[in-house]
């Protein structure tokens, strides 16, 4: 509503109120735009702590599938590749999961550099526990950040540089968190970056697609 | 420490908007001092730095924001006070967070001040003149 009043004040009297007020104005209308995409994080971030547990049998492969089709806009626009292994099916909250692959695979086509963005997503099987990646090769992330990524708020750049809340790998973390599982970054200034998150596997006997 | 030539004023904020509002409080303000501006933690340390190897007069004030992208004003904070050369500068930090742990850690690592920023206009534009009149006039600080 900020921004509709402020955008009503631009257009109707924009032209008298002088250089000064409009950019006074843009700055309510930036301002008012971020905290509007900041609610909204927050409110992805505190519903995954407080939704009841819905737990279902979930492929993997499916969601992340799905939220390839969903980022369709932004992979034609950068002209990025997503090549996805085989993914297992595991026991998981699925719209936390496509939570959870949206996050990851929309940070791996934001942070791209100069090329555009190519994205591959896999699993390796570990001892009790899925271990699945999610590996860009973009600007990466230095060791010293490896960490702090996944604290909320965090963010390593300007908003100029990439716009954003630093609610993202926060919301990651505690989704993987209530799974029972561990979330980590392998990572090199320049090198890409190999997001990994592990899961439970409780179907022994298999449970590929 | 006012010694009639003007001041620098160096702010550490990251927001655009912000940077703005603190420019709007000192350009009305009767302290005609410069305001440098670094958007981040590393371009704040980069100057202090890059002064300091030429032996370039510091600022007299450092208003430092603690949510910034890349280190936080924390650490910024914490560099600063663990050098010889740079420990004098007074840093206050200058945040939207009144949480109390960032009060506390900013003390703990020897912030001069802690102020949270008023979200009323006039407050926020009488706070920050304040803090130029207070840090810039007030005070004695030693002679660098």
């Amino acid at each position: 509503m900020v921004t509709g009043f402020m955008g009503l004040l631009q257009k109707k009297y924009g032209n008298t109120l002088g250089d000064e007020a409009d950019e006074y104005i843009g700055f309510a209308v930036d301002g008012a735009r971020r905290m509007q995409g900041l609610i909204d994080d927050l409110l992805t971030y505190s519903r995954v702590g407080s939704r009841d547990r819905n737990l279902e049998t979930v492929n993997l492969g499916d969601v992340a599938r799905s939220v390839g089709q969903n980022l369709h806009l932004l992979t034609e626009e950068t002209g990025a590749t997503i090549e996805q292994a085989d993914l297992p099916t595991v026991t998981a909250d699925r719209l936390q999961m496509g939570q959870l692959y949206q996050n990851l695979i929309g940070n791996a086509m934001k942070f791209h550099g100069e090329k555009p963005p190519r994205v591959e997503l896999g699993a390796e099987r570990g001892n009790g526990e899925w271990r699945l990646f999610v590996r860009d090769y973009g600007i990466g992330i230095a060791p010293e950040h490896r960490e702090n990524v996944f604290v909320i708020f965090r963010r390593l750049h300007s908003r100029e540089e990439y716009p954003g809340s630093g609610i993202g790998l926060a919301v990651c973390k505690r989704i993987v968190e209530r799974h029972q599982g561990r979330i980590w970054v392998d990572s090199t200034v320049g090198g890409g970056c190999t997001f990994w998150f592990t899961l439970p596997d409780r179907t022994r006997s298999g449970g590929d697609e | 420490m006012s010694s009639g030539d003007s001041v620098q004023i160096l702010l550490v904020e990251d927001n655009p908007g912000d940077v703005r509002l603190t420019q709007e409080a000192f350009r009305h303000g009767r302290l005609a001092n410069d305001l440098v501006v670094c958007g981040d933690g590393d371009a704040a340390m980069k100057l202090l730095r890059a002064r300091q190897a030429k032996n370039e007069r510091q600022p007299g004030l450092v208003l430092l924001d603690l949510n910034l992208p890349g280190r936080g004003g924390l650490d910024v904070l914490a560099e600063i006070k663990a050098d010889a050369a740079l420990r004098l500068i007074p840093v206050v930090i200058l945040t939207s967070s009144d949480a109390e742990r960032d009060v506390l850690q900013s003390y703990e690592r020897n912030a001069n001040a802690y102020v949270t920023k008023p979200i009323d206009i006039d407050e926020f534009l009488a706070a920050i003149r304040s803090l130029g009149d207070f840090w810039l006039d007030v005070v004695q600080l030693p002679r660098s």
